[in-house]
């Protein structure tokens, strides 16, 4: 019993090797639960989904038309820049920056900021994931 | 009999504060506040908070969902805390500071400038600067303090250490 208690924590270690940090896969997981309570067919996030999210113009919050890419880039293995401010982002892609996606206070802050810039509202959990997905493949 | 010691040390900690090892006078009270810097300048340039008066920063910080046309909001105790920070740091604090004091006399009591950049001080500093300096893509706007004024990060805005890109130094006239 103990060994296979043991063998299915391990797959699922090594199913989650170079994928979301243990702590942000708690994040995830109730991502997961808030997407399947709002759509009970939800079966998961999707990166693709999460591309079109994150490169998809709309008028946000200055009412200008942007998209995350505006700030970010459309390769997250770069820097990006701050239109208004100038300021260099560093890049988003944890393959190159290995603090990203690793703080969840953090990635809450920005998500909930950077929908609101972009949307002009929050985004649902389904989108957040996708979103999360997204960043995390590059 | 105490005062007359304690008032002339009180006065010479004021002159040598902040002070660099060869005596340059910082022209406003540097950010040294570790979450000051994070928070906010992740965004943009973390601002001393001795450019502005209180009744600025506490309005600012009232509605940072709608800060310069972006969403700046922050988590209760962390909107609190940095309140906190930059009200104890106001321009009001550091009038020793020649940029604090020279800000804040030339912000009439009724007006609350949420923009540094809107003070009859700084505007009358940069009034003179050609608009193709300005508009670059190197500095983009006034508001991109360390791009020109190389020892702002130190709190110094000194002439002497200005270097605008592809124009290099500045002299008033």
């Amino acid at each position: 019993m103990k060994k296979y208690t043991l063998a299915i924590l391990l797959c699922g270690v090594i199913a989650n090797a170079g994928n979301f940090s243990p702590s942000m896969q708690g994040y995830i997981e109730t991502l997961k639960s808030e997407a399947k309570q709002a759509d009970s067919s939800f079966v998961d996030f999707n990166a693709k989904r999460g591309e079109k999210i994150f490169t998809t113009k709309h008028i946000g919050k200055s009412d200008d038309s942007i998209s995350c890419t505006s700030c970010h880039g459309s390769n997250l293995t770069k820097n990006g820049q701050n239109p208004t401010t100038n300021k260099i982002i560093k890049p988003l892609g944890p393959s190159v920056n290995k603090s990203r996606l690793t703080d969840i206070k953090e990635v809450q802050k920005w998500l909930r900021r950077n929908f609101k810039d972009v949307y002009n509202r929050e985004g649902t959990a389904l989108e957040k994931g996708d979103v999360l997905y997204y960043i995390q493949s590059k | 009999m105490y005062k007359k010691i304690i008032i002339p040390l009180i006065l010479i900690s004021g002159v040598y504060a902040d002070d660099d090892r060869w005596g340059n006078r910082n022209d406003v009270a540097p950010v040294k506040n570790a979450i000051y810097i994070k928070e906010c300048g992740s965004c943009h340039f973390a601002y001393q908070p001795g450019l502005l008066p209180q009744r600025s920063w506490t309005k600012m910080m009232g509605n940072l969902e709608n800060h310069f046309d972006s969403d700046a909001s922050l988590d209760d105790a962390t909107t609190k805390y940095l309140a906190n920070y930059l009200k104890a740091n106001s321009a009001e604090k550091g009038i020793e500071y020649k940029r604090s004091r020279k800000i804040l006399q030339s912000i009439r009591p009724n007006e609350v400038p949420l923009r540094i950049t809107q003070t009859r001080y700084f505007i009358n500093k940069h009034d003179e600067i050609p608009k193709k300096m300005i508009i670059q893509k190197e500095v983009g706007s006034l508001a991109n303090c360390t791009v020109c004024h190389t020892t702002a990060n130190k709190g110094n805005y000194s002439e002497r250490a200005i270097k605008i890109p592809n124009y290099g130094a500045w002299k008033d006239d």
